[in-house]
């Protein structure tokens, strides 16, 4: 059975009613997806394609105790390994090679794949000293689009701070 | 509190040594001669001290081996301590030890005792051991990462390492050699679960933390994957894996599995430990089943002050070894002694390996965390019963385990029984993962008698 909200820990209740707005988009908060793993459950958002370009679902947790406390997020196999594209669909394919990138001032690596042989998925993985903060993306517009209306939502102020406590009050 | 007894049921303390306050993970016990040795392998150091000064050398020294005489159980001699990886907590140190006679390995050298270990994560050593107070250096097998959990074979030389080898989508898969000439390494193959090797794409099998083989006779080899999460138990057929063809292929690592068994997404498995054909008293009347096949499955609790699911001790019943089934589980219970609010892990994470005689398929020792060493009565494996514990008293140089707590650290002082190993006299070695050094304990009471010694 799905989790809920207030299985992360130090998570607080979603802001607004159920609407989070950053920027020019806007992102609904809807159920976690996912059914039960090892991890709790974390938090999903929803952008349309009025808002976003294309649809777009996003999926945040942490996970803490998971990351090399020294090296962080070493390389993309890492980000294959831990970004929770897998519970999207265990078929996914890298389209390249990942970059670098920082959310709520974290570093770690991004990267694009594409699922089942036609939706797109980011899968994004960063850390602070051992701990994890795993996001993956969906959606069906082009990889360009929704990595940009992703990497836009995390810069969010309200989600970052949830990022922060999330984190254990990093 | 430092200067608080031991709190102990059935087991005793029979001598301590500090181990120069190195963080402890494995340690193996090998008679040696006339004497008894034992090799204990160090996490990395920590933020405050990351290199301890060697007080037989005055001078710090990254943590590695730690070499000690155990002959006299209660005034154990320090002979050596053997540096490992710079490298603080997980990312340094040596943390892993095997032992083989050369005369037992099918091409050593019949004078010489070796000790394979894991050099931090980027190497496996072989060192000869003979004189224990000043090992040689013989081999090494370098430019890994993550090495861990070995195992090796002292009849044949066979060895499953656990490496992260490039190219592997995997932290920690199998690297296995030829160790039986440890002067002349051989590989034989890579091995993993299909999805890790390089090349695949899509979801990657939670990684190996570290293998059991039965060696030729029991043609078996038990794999633990996952830590603390996403578990699985993994029986593959030895001479399959080590015969079959060694292309690391989806097709080819499918090959010499029997079966998988998954644990649940919130335990794993740190150690997978073998106990085939043991008589189960309750089904001896039975026509069929009367002894059965069991695995050992030990959890490792990852988080401080119960901040994940709890990880414990799971028997599973292996006989239809293609359909194995959990059959009984063990914890120590929180309310027992407030362990989740006592600070560090609280949690199994392994058990003794020793197969000897005295202890092998009646009593299992299962290193706790801050519930410290706990022995368990497992003739019946279907009901498996504590039977004794130690917890050691802390010390000054017990180190301190932190949470966060609204953004600030908070730390409690704890002990944390990391390792536990048994020799052949009935001695059980516990070692500390907080710096609180080697513990040597022996039974008593009830727990005694049930091994039968005097």
């Amino acid at each position: 059975m799905a989790g809920h909200r207030g299985d992360v820990p130090g998570a607080r209740r979603p802001v607004g009613r159920g609407r989070l707005r950053d920027g020019a988009a806007a992102w609904r908060e809807i159920a976690w997806p996912f059914p039960r793993d090892g991890w709790p459950a974390g938090r999903a958002f929803r952008c349309g394609i009025v808002e976003c370009g294309a649809e777009v679902e996003v999926y945040l947790r942490p996970k803490l105790g998971f990351c090399n406390c020294d090296s962080g997020v070493a390389d993309d196999d890492e980000v294959d390994r831990v970004a929770d594209v897998d519970m999207i669909s265990p078929r996914f394919v890298p389209l390249r090679a990942g970059d670098a990138v920082d959310v709520a001032d974290m570093p770690g690596r991004i990267r694009v794949y594409r699922l089942d042989g036609s939706r797109t998925a980011i899968g994004i993985a960063v850390s602070h000293h051992c701990d994890l903060m795993a996001v993956a993306a969906q959606g069906s517009g082009d990889a360009v689009q929704i990595q940009r209306a992703t990497l836009k939502f995390l810069e969010g102020r309200e989600i970052r701070r949830w990022m922060a406590a999330a984190m254990e009050g990093r | 509190m430092i200067g608080d007894p031991p709190e102990a049921s059935n087991m005793r303390l029979v001598g301590t040594n500090d181990l120069q306050a190195r963080s402890a993970y494995q340690p193996t016990i090998h008679h040696q001669g006339d004497r008894w040795i034992a090799y204990i392998g160090h996490h990395g150091g920590t933020d405050d001290i990351p290199d301890p000064v060697n007080p037989m050398t005055g001078k710090p020294e990254p943590n590695g081996t730690s070499i000690v005489d155990v002959t006299d159980p209660a005034h154990p001699k320090y002979l050596r301590h053997i540096p490992g990886q710079e490298g603080r907590y997980e990312a340094g140190g040596a943390q892993m030890v095997r032992v083989c006679d050369g005369k037992d390995l099918p091409k050593g050298d019949r004078n010489a005792v070796y000790m394979l270990r894991t050099f931090g994560s980027e190497a496996h050593e072989i060192w000869n051991v003979a004189d224990p107070a000043n090992p040689v250096l013989v081999t090494r097998i370098g430019g890994l990462k993550d090495t861990h959990k070995n195992f090796w074979e002292c009849n044949t030389g066979i060895a499953y390492l656990v490496s992260g080898a490039p190219d592997w989508r995997t932290r920690r898969m199998t690297q296995i050699y030829d160790l039986s000439d440890p002067a002349h390494p051989v590989k034989i193959r890579d091995f993993g679960l299909p999805g890790q090797e390089p090349g695949a794409t899509g979801a990657v099998p939670t990684e190996l933390h570290g293998p059991i083989s039965t060696g030729p006779k029991g043609n078996r080899v038990y794999f633990g994957y996952g830590t603390n999460k996403g578990g699985f138990l993994q029986i593959v057929d030895r001479d399959k894996l080590l015969s079959g063809p060694k292309e690391p292929t989806p097709d080819n690592l499918t090959f010499p599995e029997i079966a998988r068994m998954p644990l649940s997404a919130m335990n794993g498995a740190h150690t997978v430990f073998p106990m085939p054909g043991m008589p189960i008293a309750e089904f001896a009347r039975d026509k069929d089943g009367r002894a059965r096949d069991i695995v050992m499955i030990v959890d490792e609790a990852i988080q401080n002050e119960c901040g994940e699911a709890r990880q414990m001790v799971w028997f599973a019943d292996v006989t239809t070894e293609a359909r194995p089934m959990m059959i009984s589980s063990y914890t120590v219970p929180e309310a027992s002694g407030a362990f989740c609010e006592r600070g560090g892990r609280f949690g199994s994470h392994s058990s003794n390996e020793s197969m000897a005689p005295v202890y092998y398929k009646k009593l299992a020792f299962i290193a706790f965390f801050n519930a410290g060493v706990r022995a368990l009565d497992i003739r019946d494996p279907y009901h498996p019963r504590e039977v004794g514990y130690f917890i050691p008293s802390i010390t000054a140089a017990t180190d301190k385990r932190c949470v966060t707590v609204d953004g600030k650290d908070r730390c409690k002082v704890a002990i944390q029984t990391n390792n536990v190993e048994t020799d052949d006299r009935g001695y059980i070695y516990a070692v500390d993962r907080a710096n609180t050094g080697l513990h040597i304990l022996e039974l008593t009471g009830a727990a005694r008698a049930i091994a039968g010694l005097p």
